[in-house]
C-alpha cells in the first residue's frame, strides 16, 4: 500500500492556538511590544525598538513599565538556537549602526578559505565553490552564543526578557491581534495540576511581533486566521549538529554535497554538510536534508554519523572529542512560499518563522536580524499619536520595507532553485547554475512545490548501511540527545500530536526520522497498522515532525534542549 | 576550617546524607553540627559518633513538625551567635527549603547541587555539575557564611565513634515563622529501604519485557536487604512508579552494590548510577554500553540469571 504522511493527519486544529484573552482585565499583562522568540530576529526587533524608545520619551511614557516583552520557550536565550552557522555581518552592522556594540558580536573570525567537495563513499571531488555560497567577508559564529549576547543588548536597550515562557495562543479579538496567552507550567502527564502549577498569563500588547524561527506555532497559527499563505506551501530540511573539540585546527569553512546521500531523482535527497572551524580548537560539523525525501528508511542522525566516516572528514576529527550535538528544521521554500503579506492588524512577522532563508547561499540569520529590525520601525511608526496598530494596514509599512530590502531581492533571485533539486542533484544542479547565471530569470514560472507531508514513502534498504555507533566518531541518539543538554521533566503532558494507529512504515518513518528517538514503532494493531510509542521527553524541539505528517505543540516553557555553543 | 553540618532526622534517625556531609566537613577541618527539633536531645549524642565535634540541639516544641521556617529561625540564630562562616545541608525537601530560606535571612551564597568540596589555596572551592553533568565546575562564594547544599548522596557517612561538646541553645522565633501549621503527613507506602537510602539496589530496565517481570527483582532486593530502581522507559510505560527512577531526570544513587537487570546503559542512566561502589550488569545483548563500566558483567537472559542468583543469596545467607 502507497502510504502519505499527510493522509494521517494529527488530532490537531490551529483555531486551538488562537482565541480572545481570557484572564479577567486586571489580571493581564500590559505591555507595549509582546515578541515572541528570544533569537535573532526578536532580539533585533526589540533592540531596535529600544533604540527608537530612547529618542522618544512620550512614547515610552504612554507604553508603560514594560515597553517590549520578550518570551522564550528556552531556558535561556540561546537555548534553542542552532545555526551552521557562516553569517553575514552586515544585518548586525546596520542594527549597531554608529554604536559601540556594531562590530563586537561574538565570533569565530572571518572566512578566509573555503573548499566545496561532491563525495562519493571514498572520494572527494573539490569543486569551485558555486558563486551563490561564496564566503568572503562573512564569519563564523555559534547562534547560540550570539543569541545570548543580543538578548544582553535587548536588556540593556529596556527590553524584559522572559525566558522557560511558551507562547502558547495568539490573542485575537475583533480580527485584531492583541498579544498572546503563555504556557501553564507544572501539569502533570495526564494535564492534571501538580504541586508546582502556575497557569500562564495574557500578555496584552499593541503589537505582537512573531519571531519564533523555524515552525513556529503561533505563526503557523496566524497564516491560517488571516489567511496569510504564500504562492507555494512552506517544505523544510532537517539539520543535525555536532560541535567537536579537534587536535588541530581547521583552516577554512568545508560544505559537501554528494555523499552519503543519494542523486538519483526518485529518492529526492537534497542536502550537504557544512564543517566550520570555531576558533583554533574545535569545528561545528553539520548535515541538513531536504524533508521532502521519499525513504522511509532515510535518518538525518545516521546520515551525518556515516558521514563522519568518509576519511575527509575523519581526518579533521581524529584525536577530538564530540562536545555538543543538536537538530534543528530550516524553511527551504524561499521566496514563493514567503507569507503574501508578513503583517496583520496588530501583527508582524519576522525571521525564519516567516521562511526567510536564501537556500543555495545557507543563510538566514542576516534576514532575521532585519526582518527584525524593520519590524521594530513599523511598530514604532504605527505606535504614533493619531496611528493605532489595530487598524488595517497600520503596519503595511514593513512589508513595504522588506519588499524594498535585500531580504527581497535576494530571495527573488534564487527563487527557483531549491525547487529545482526536486529532480535530483545533477539536473537540480545545471538548472541551478542557469538561474545563478540569468538572476532568478530562468525559468520564467515559478517552480511549484508540495508539502513535505504530501511525499509518497518507499523502502530501499537504506538503513542497513549506517554505521554502528562506535562511541568515539559514531554515536546512538540516545547519547547524543544527552549532549543537547536536554533534562525535561519526564512526567509533563505530552506534547507531539499525531494521527494513531497507523500504518507501519508512516511508524517507521518517524522513528528514523527523528534525531531524538522520540519515536518507537509499537504493537500492531491490525491491518498492517500500529501504534507508536513516545518518549516526548527526549524531543529537542526540531519541527521535523510537523513537516512530515504530526504536529509539534510548545511543551512546557524551560524543557527541551539546552544548547551552549551551537 | 570549621563547617556547621544541618543534621535532618525523621523517626528518632539521622538520614544518612545528613552525616554524609558531617563526614565531608570532619575531613576538611571542625565539623560542628545543629540538631532542630522536639526531644531530640538523645540524638545530639549520636552526633559525635559520625565525627561531629560540637553540637548545637536546639530542641523547642515548634520545631515538631519538619517545617522550614523555624530552622531557618533557629540557625540564623547559632549562625549570628557563633559567627560561624561555613553551614553544609545535605539536598532533601526540607533541607533545600531551610538552606534557600538561610541565604535569604543571611543576604549569604548558596551554591547548591554540588558533589564535593575542597580546601585549595586556603579557599573553599565546590565542585558543581554542569551542562547535564558532562563537566564539573569550580565554585565559590565572596563573602561568608558561606551556604552549601550537596546532592544527596554526595558523601558516605563515617562512623568515628567520637564524643561531641553538646550545647543547648534556646532560640526566640519569629511570628512569621511559627504561622504555618502541619496539618497532616502522610507516608508514602514502601516495603522496603528507599533507593537513595538503600545499600545494596536492585534495578530492571526495558529488557524485563513487562511489569511482571519485576517480581523477580524484588525477590533479589528482598534477599540482598536491598531496593529496586528502575529506568526511565520502565517508569514511562508505567511498569514502575517515578520514585524509583533513576538517572538524569530521576534520582543519583550510590549504593555499595547496583545490580543492573536488562538495563543498556545509556548516559541517562549511567549519570545516575555511576557513582555505585560496585556495578553488577546482566543483559543478553554483550554489545549494551553497560559493559564498558560495569565492574562485573553477565551476559544472559535475566529471567534465568536473577532467579539463581536469588537462590545463591539464600543459601549463602541461610548458611
Amino acid at each position: 500500500m502507497t502510504v502519505r504522511p499527510a493522509d494521517y493527519p494529527p488530532p490537531f486544529d490551529a483555531a486551538e492556538a488562537i482565541g480572545p484573552p481570557t484572564d479577567p482585565a486586571d489580571e493581564r499583562i500590559e505591555v507595549g511590544v509582546a515578541v515572541v522568540g528570544a533569537g535573532p530576529a526578536g532580539l533585533a526587533c526589540a533592540i531596535r525598538f529600544g533604540q527608537l524608545l530612547d529618542e522618544a520619551p512620550e512614547l515610552a511614557e504612554r507604553l508603560g513599565e514594560v515597553p517590549v516583552v520578550v518570551v522564550e520557550k528556552g531556558k535561556q536565550p540561546g537555548s534553542h538556537l542552532l545555526s551552521g552557522a557562516v553569517i553575514n555581518p552586515r544585518a548586525l552592522r546596520s542594527l549597531f549602526s554608529g554604536r559601540p556594540q556594531a562590530d563586537a558580536f561574538p565570533r569565530f573570525g572571518e572566512v578566509n578559505a573555503e573548499s566545496v567537495y561532491v563525495l562519493r563513499r571514498s572520494s572527494a571531488l573539490r569543486i569551485p565553490p558555486p558563486p551563490t555560497m561564496r564566503n568572503h567577508g562573512n564569519v563564523v559564529v555559534s547562534l547560540s552564543q550570539l543569541g545570548r549576547w543580543l538578548a544582553e543588548q535587548a536588556e540593556e536597550a529596556g527590553a524584559t526578557i522572559l525566558p522557560e515562557t511558551a507562547a502558547t495562543k495568539l490573542l485575537v479579538d475583533h480580527g485584531s491581534v492583541r498579544g498572546i496567552r503563555t504556557g501553564d507550567r507544572g501539569r502533570g502527564r495526564e494535564g492534571q495540576e501538580l504541586g508546582n502549577f502556575e497557569p500562564g498569563s495574557d500578555i496584552v500588547a499593541k503589537v505582537t511581533v512573531l519571531a519564533e524561527g523555524t515552525q513556529g506555532y503561533l505563526t503557523g497559527a496566524a497564516v491560517e486566521r488571516f489567511g496569510l499563505q504564500g504562492q507555494n506551501p512552506q517544505v523544510y530540511a532537517l539539520g543535525v549538529k555536532e560541535v567537536w573539540r579537534v587536535a588541530k585546527p581547521l583552516d577554512r569553512v568545508i560544505h559537501t554535497m554528494g555523499w552519503p546521500l543519494r542523486t538519483g531523482a526518485r529518492y529526492r535527497e537534497f542536502g550537504g554538510s557544512w564543517i566550520y572551524p570555531l576558533g583554533e580548537d574545535m569545528v561545528s560539523l553539520g548535515f541538513v536534508v531536504g524533508l521532502d525525501y521519499r525513504d522511509l528508511e532515510l535518518s538525518p542522525h545516521d546520515l551525518l554519523q556515516e558521514l563522519k566516516t568518509h576519511k575527509l572528514v575523519r581526518r579533521i576529527l581524529e584525536g577530538g572529542e564530540r562536545l555538543e550535538w543538536g537538530a534543528k528544521t530550516i524553511p527551504e521554500g524561499g521566496f514563493f512560499s514567503l507569507p503574501r503579506q508578513l503583517h496583520a492588524p496588530g501583527l508582524l512577522i519576522c525571521g525564519d518563522g516567516a521562511g526567510m532563508v536564501n537556500v543555495p547561499a545557507l543563510k538566514g540569520v542576516h534576514y532575521a536580524v532585519e526582518s527584525g529590525r524593520l519590524a521594530a520601525e513599523a511598530a514604532f511608526a504605527a505606535l504614533q499619536p493619531g496611528e493605532t496598530p489595530a487598524r488595517v494596514g497600520a503596519l503595511a509599512s514593513y512589508d513595504e520595507a522588506v519588499r524594498a530590502s535585500y531580504i527581497w531581492t535576494d530571495l527573488e533571485e534564487v527563487r527557483n532553485q531549491r525547487q529545482a533539486f526536486g529532480r535530483g542533484f545533477f539536473v537540480g544542479g545545471a538548472l541551478a547554475s542557469t538561474m545563478t547565471v540569468t538572476k532568478g530569470r530562468f525559468p520564467k514560472r515559478p517552480l511549484t512545490t508540495e508539502p513535505d507531508a504530501e511525499q509518497t514513502l518507499f523502502r530501499s534498504g537504506r538503513a542497513e548501511s549506517y554505521p554502528a555507533p562506535d562511541g568515539r566518531v559514531t554515536f546512538d541518539k540516545l547519547s547524543s540527545v544527552f549532549l543537547s543538554g536536554n533534562k525535561t521533566r519526564d512526567d509533563q503532558p505530552n506534547h507531539i500530536r499525531i494521527a494513531e494507529p497507523v500504518p507501519r512504515d508512516l511508524a517507521e518513518l518517524w522513528a528514523r526520522m527523528c534525531p531524538a528517538q522520540v519515536y518507537e514503532v509499537g504493537e500492531e494493531t491490525g491491518d498492517g497498522m500500529v501504534a507508536v510509542k513516545l518518549a516526548p521527553s527526549n524531543c529537542v524541539q526540531c519541527g521535523a515532525i510537523t513537516a512530515k505528517g504530526g504536529r509539534l505543540t510548545p511543551p512546557e516553557g524551560g524543557s527541551g534542549p539546552e544548547y551552549q555553543r551551537t | 576550617m570549621t563547617g556547621l553540618v544541618f543534621l535532618e532526622h525523621h523517626g528518632g534517625e539521622f538520614l544518612k546524607g545528613s552525616l554524609g556531609v558531617l563526614a565531608k566537613a570532619a575531613s576538611l577541618g571542625e565539623a560542628h553540627a545543629a540538631v532542630l527539633g522536639s526531644g531530640v536531645a538523645g540524638l545530639a549524642d549520636q552526633a559525635g559518633r559520625y565525627g561531629a565535634a560540637k553540637v548545637y540541639v536546639v530542641d523547642d516544641p515548634a520545631l515538631e513538625a519538619p517545617l522550614p521556617q523555624p530552622r531557618v529561625d533557629a540557625l540564623a540564630q547559632i549562625v549570628r551567635e557563633q559567627a560561624i562562616e561555613n553551614v553544609f545541608f545535605a539536598q532533601s525537601v526540607l533541607a533545600s527549603d531551610v538552606a534557600a530560606g538561610l541565604a535569604a535571612r543571611l543576604e549569604a551564597g548558596l551554591n547548591w547541587q554540588l558533589t564535593d568540596l575542597a580546601v585549595e589555596d586556603g579557599g573553599l572551592v565546590g565542585k558543581q555539575p554542569a551542562l547535564g553533568d558532562s563537566v564539573i565546575v569550580d565554585v565559590g562564594w565572596t563573602q561568608t557564611p558561606r551556604l552549601a547544599l550537596f546532592r544527596s548522596g554526595a558523601f558516605d557517612p563515617v562512623e568515628t565513634g567520637g564524643q561531641a561538646a553538646v550545647e543547648q541553645v534556646g532560640v526566640s522565633f519569629e511570628d512569621f515563622s511559627l504561622a504555618a501549621r502541619m496539618l497532616e503527613q502522610l507516608q508514602e507506602e514502601a516495603t522496603g529501604p528507599s533507593i537513595e537510602e538503600a545499600e545494596i539496589i536492585v534495578a530492571g530496565g526495558r529488557g524485563l519485557g513487562g511489569p511482571e517481570s519485576f517480581t523477580v527483582l524484588e525477590e533479589l532486593a528482598a534477599a540482598l536487604g536491598g531496593a529496586v530502581a528502575t529506568t526511565r522507559a520502565v517508569v514511562d510505560a508505567g511498569w514502575y512508579p517515578y520514585s524509583t527512577q533513576v538517572g538524569q531526570t530521576g534520582k543519583t544513587v550510590s549504593p555499595k552494590l547496583y545490580v543492573a537487570c536488562g538495563i543498556s546503559g545509556a548516559i541517562q542512566h549511567k549519570v545516575g548510577m555511576q557513582g555505585s561502589a560496585v556495578i553488577v550488569a546482566i543483559n543478553k545483548d554483550p554489545n549494551a554500553p553497560i559493559f564498558e563500566f560495569c565492574d562485573l558483567g553477565v551476559v544472559g537472559d535475566l529471567h534465568s540469571v536473577v532467579p539463581k542468583l536469588t537462590e545463591l543469596v539464600k543459601t549463602h545467607r541461610a548458611g
